[in-house]
């Protein structure tokens, strides 16, 4: 089959939803880069500890690695929020030219590392690769002079731009076009085929195909979900993009954002649960343990990756429950 | 019975690679000798012969495979590892069709290079 025939697949009847299914598609890109940047970091520190046998080629090949995917990161982030792209670009630019600074430290610098011992210290590629991994992920002196601080940067002006657009039109477009499960009070919209493909109202989880949808309500209390619990609880509005392994679902109400991005296939190295909670939600009371978590100005990220599927699936079900 | 201790070259033109492997190498008792460049490294072979050579693949003037060559036609008792950061498969495949004993990529752990040399060493005594 010819690829332009593939294309009708995703060919939606109101412009809203197809743009909204190309955001949400172009968001999950982002999310991967980010993930093979942080496999990059997780590298670094691994092999920073002494016990391993390497060159200076190994360490110029990790920074080169790490501009080339910030690089798509930033190209997807800009794609995303073209209003921070003056933004993103000088900062890419600024991380550039300290990577460029890093590949040409001269071989024998004299400095001491972090790795700890004095034959580790004496080596100029692992005094190489300490900087590099400061560059990385130290102490960030300012707002995005990390790597890791730079991305989080992205994360966050990209999220707060994507929740404005769902506020606004593709909200509207979305409440009148698209199917509605009473029960959570959630609209679904299928994120590679025609959005009224789907059942006008499903009966039972069998009728979602969407294993991560399914194990998120799988163990749902009540008749709604909503991350705002005691005294602050109130019904909110979800919107959830759906695959067979895939589910972005976000909140569509103002000042209560919280966005789930999540892969389920039962491979370790694709799935992952990826959460923004905007300051308003606690968090504590929604993620199982074995999220990495990090707090910036705008709200929460929170992380797990690397982990057995089982392990996704059980931390999708829990978070499940803890919402409803 | 006491076995005895095996000679082993190692040839990086990494100063790290070398520094790094002999004292992680000897640990075992074996006798450990680094090179920084294949010249100097065969003329020592052709004044005594070592049991396991272990060379980087990537070198100016002799690259580890040329090395490979002229060990074993040295000496094809010797069992000769090539270590490489520029792992491919095409790498790989012509060293082992070359007679080299295995190969192993960078970043590695030294256990993990201990452990081929343990098979080397078992192969050359049995």
């Amino acid at each position: 089959m010819r690829i332009l025939e593939k294309l009708k697949i995703i060919t939606y009847r109101e412009p809203g939803i197809r743009d909204f299914c190309i955001q949400t598609i172009r968001f999950r890109t982002l999310l991967e880069n980010a993930r093979a940047l942080l496999a990059l970091v997780e590298d670094g520190n691994e092999k920073v500890i002494g016990e391993y046998i390497l060159d200076r080629h190994y360490v110029t090949s990790l920074i080169d690695d790490v501009v080339a995917r910030l690089g798509m990161m930033v190209y997807d982030a800009c794609v995303l929020a073209p209003e921070y792209g003056k933004l993103f670009y000088m900062q890419h630019d600024r991380h550039k030219r300290r990577a460029a600074e890093l590949n040409s430290q001269e071989k024998t610098s004299g400095k001491k590392n972090t790795a700890g011992d004095a034959a580790v210290s004496s080596d100029p590629e692992y005094e190489l690769l300490s900087d590099v991994l400061t560059w990385l992920n130290g102490e960030a002196s300012e707002p995005g002079a990390t790597v890791i601080d730079f991305m989080k940067q992205v994360f966050v002006h990209v999220i707060k731009k994507l929740d404005a657009n769902n506020d606004s039109k593709i909200g509207l477009l979305i409440k009148n076009n698209v199917s509605k499960t009473v029960d959570c009070n959630m609209f679904l919209i299928d994120l590679w085929e025609d959005a009224i493909a789907l059942p006008a109202r499903p009966h039972s989880l069998e009728d979602i195909n969407s294993i991560p949808l399914k194990l998120l309500l799988m163990d749902v209390q009540g008749g709604n979900l909503s991350p705002m619990a005691g005294d602050k609880a109130r019904a909110v509005t979800w919107i959830a993009a759906l695959s067979e392994y895939r589910l972005s679902l976000r909140t569509m109400e103002p000042g209560c954002n919280f966005h789930l991005e999540t892969t389920v296939s039962g491979h370790e190295r694709s799935d992952f649960i990826f959460i923004f909670a905007d300051p308003s939600i606690n968090t504590e009371n929604i993620l199982p343990p074995g999220f990495h978590t990090e707090i910036t100005d705008h709200g929460q990220l929170a992380w797990k990756l690397d982990a057995t599927p089982k392990a996704i699936e059980d931390s999708l079900i829990s978070i499940g429950r803890h919402l409803s | 019975m006491e076995e005895q201790k095996l000679r082993i070259m190692v040839i990086d033109d990494e100063n790290i690679v070398g520094k790094r492997l002999k004292p992680a190498l000897e640990k075992t008792g074996d006798i450990v000798e680094t090179f920084e460049e294949g010249k100097t490294a065969l003329s020592r072979f052709d004044e005594e012969p070592f049991d396991i050579v272990v060379t980087d693949i990537r070198m100016e003037k002799i690259n580890g495979i040329e090395i490979l060559e002229r060990i074993l036609s040295k000496s094809s008792r010797t069992k000769v590892i090539i270590i490489t950061g520029y792992a491919t498969v095409e790498v790989a495949r012509e060293a082992l069709s070359k007679g080299a004993f295995d190969f192993i990529a960078k970043p590695f752990k030294p256990d993990d290079l201990r452990a081929i040399i343990a098979r080397a060493s078992k192969e050359l005594r049995s």
